[in-house]
């Protein structure tokens, strides 16, 4: 086992390629840490760690990914769902293919945070299912949908850095719940993440003294620091320049290939997404209304998919939130109820 | 009639608070043994609510006692028995406005920040993040600092009585010139450990009673800038209502 280059992703990838699952051992037999992990970062980094101290032994079991049989990583059918009265979704049936990059697209309010928080558990559906590697999340006791979701990983739209934390411990954070790692390895990997997203020199900042965009590429550090199976990234482009905007592309292209992550990604941004995604849901009024290749969604002729992609007011998206008649509403003398 | 609606509709809000309540307390007892464990999470707690408690604790209690030194003074000389000031001073600071006292203060600086802190992380999906990475943020969030809310509020009202004593001395010895071997020895002849226990009693009480109510308007927060304030609101006046019901009770329980 080769230690990981401090470089990141690129070439820790190349240690190991292939999915397992292992534990670390002391030699006294405690388990001090039990990762599921994927791929390389956190693994190679251990692996490095335990050949440079001595400290620990470590004993890998490689096993094929037991869920590697079904095929969908997630999948909603029949769901509904309403906040409040307003209905999101009405019978929404979108299935998420394992290992590729599915990009989820549909206007403003359309609920694609709310489909994420629908995929994650963090939301129940009024009606309908959602699975997540072949298992029903409606099925699952609290601590199995802990156990599912240390597997996967989640970017806010809004980053949700923990406040009271500097960087560097947020990016740490799931490691000292999750993993009982000495401080030197969880050093190496909080580094490790941190510079794949070039913020290796922000780590001492606190969360208030970042910008947007840097909050969200250490979200993004976060998201992935437990090398997760299945990482959900809502809205990563908001906000970036355009080298953040290249180099979150690639890394999550990247980490999608090499590792064979099952990415799903919300986004407003044609341009990229078309250069991205595997496959492309486009959601209108509690939907899928359009679906496949994004080369097919540009070679459609429905005008719904021609006003999302050329981003066209009129037409059968609204762009609207559900109103009376503007006209009508303007002449009368009422005023919203 | 519609009057009559509005009135059941707001009982109906009352019983469903009243069971959120009683179910997250539950969860909050559930998970304390593991949060016991993550010292250094209480540990920061304690610092927060407690250590930053101090200064207005103990300024308070020496006021308090001062007060207490002067009227119990005025009162007692008109029965021609000046020199039992210390003990009337130690028995009411001990058994009722140490506790007391502390426990509105405390309200008031502690807990709103705690409900304030735990109003602003939900609505900034800081929960919701802790959630997705598998930790449950009523175990890391709200048991430490429930716990050190719980362990601050025994010892500040110990310092409270300490200042608040030192308070009535000042005013009835140094100022008044009350006997001061009289002073004390009254004081410590007649106080009893009875007295001591109702202090701890009520002040651990009051502590479960603020911390766990801060928590929990701050987690159930409307998480936006306005219901956060409201909660926070919320949070002084449910624990000052319940601070004194709780007084009244345990006062008749142990008297
Ligand atoms: N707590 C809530 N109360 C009422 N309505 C809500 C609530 N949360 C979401 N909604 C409604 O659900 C719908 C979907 O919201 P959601 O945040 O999922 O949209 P979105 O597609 O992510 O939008 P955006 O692209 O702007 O992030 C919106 O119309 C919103 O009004
Ligand atoms: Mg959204």
């Amino acid at each position: 086992m080769s230690v990981p280059a401090a470089g990141g992703w690129g070439r820790s990838v190349a240690v190991i390629t292939w999915p397992f699952r292992h534990g670390l051992r002391v030699p006294g037999g405690r388990l001090i840490g039990q990762v599921y992990a994927h791929g390389a970062g956190l693994v190679a980094a251990k692996a490095a760690h335990c050949a440079a101290l001595g400290e620990v032994r470590m004993t890998m079991a490689l096993a094929d990914d037991s869920q590697a049989s079904v095929s969908a990583a997630a999948r909603l059918s029949g769901v509904h769902y309403q906040v409040r009265g307003h209905s999101v979704f009405k019978d929404l049936n979108l299935s998420i293919e394992r290992g590729k990059i599915t990009a989820i697209m549909g206007p403003s309010g359309t609920g694609k945070t709310t489909l994420l928080r629908l995929i994650t558990g963090q939301l129940q559906p009024d009606q309908g299912q959602v699975s997540v590697d072949g298992v029903d999340l409606a099925a699952l006791k609290t601590d199995q949908l802990y156990a599912l979701r240390q597997r996967m990983g989640m970017l806010f739209q809004n980053g949700a850095l923990l406040t009271d934390l500097d960087v560097y411990e947020n990016v740490a954070f799931p490691l000292r719940e999750h993993a009982d790692l000495p401080e030197s390895l969880v050093a190496r990997i909080v580094l490790m993440k941190l510079q794949a997203v070039g913020l290796r020199g922000a780590a001492r900042l606190m969360p208030s003294e970042l910008s947007g965009g840097m909050a969200r590429r250490i979200a993004l550090a976060r998201a992935i620091v437990m090398d997760p199976k299945i990482l959900i990234y809502d809205e990563p482009f908001a906000g970036l320049d355009p080298i953040a905007m290249g180099v979150v592309l690639r890394l999550i292209r990247n980490m999608n290939q090499a590792l064979g992550l099952t990415s799903i990604v919300v986004s407003h941004d044609v341009q990229e997404i078309t250069a991205l995604a595997d496959t492309v849901y486009l959601l209108s009024e509690g939907r899928v209304v359009a679906s496949g290749a994004p080369a097919s969604l540009h070679n459609s002729q429905d005008a719904m998919v021609r006003q999302f992609l050329t981003g066209g007011e009129e037409g059968p998206v609204p762009f609207h939130y559900p109103a009376a008649d503007y006209l009508q509403q303007m002449l009368s003398q009422e005023v919203p109820q | 009639m519609s009057v009559l609606v509005d009135w059941l509709e707001m009982l109906a809000e009352q019983v469903r608070q009243w069971g959120r309540f009683s179910i997250f307390t539950a969860r909050l007892f559930a998970v304390t043994p593991r949060a016991l464990l993550r010292f250094r999470l209480i540990v920061e707690q304690l610092n927060n609510t407690g250590a930053r408690s101090l200064v207005i604790i103990m300024l308070s209690g020496l006021f308090v006692g001062m007060v207490l030194g002067l009227q119990g003074y005025d009162l007692l000389r008109r029965f021609g028995s000046t020199e039992a000031l210390g003990t009337a001073a130690a028995l009411g600071l001990l058994r009722e406005l140490g506790p007391v006292v502390t426990a509105l203060l405390f309200a008031g600086r502690a807990g709103t920040s705690l409900t304030s802190e735990i109003g602003l992380m939900s609505a900034t999906d800081q929960l919701a993040a802790m959630e997705m990475m598998a930790v449950d943020p009523i175990r890391r969030v709200c048991a430490p600092r429930f716990i050190g809310g719980v362990l601050a509020m025994p010892l500040l009202a110990a310092i409270f009585g300490l200042l608040g004593i030192l308070g009535a001395y000042l005013v009835g010895v140094v100022i008044m010139g009350v006997d001061s071997g009289q002073f004390w020895s009254q004081m410590r002849s007649s106080v009893e450990l009875k007295d001591v226990v109702e202090g701890i009693v009520k002040s651990v009480a009051f502590g479960l009673a603020c911390s766990s109510i801060a928590v929990f308007e701050g987690y159930y927060a409307v998480p936006t800038a306005e219901g956060v304030g409201r909660a926070t609101t919320r949070t002084v006046v449910v624990s000052s209502v319940a601070i004194l019901a709780l007084d009244y009770m345990l006062t008749a329980a142990l008297l």
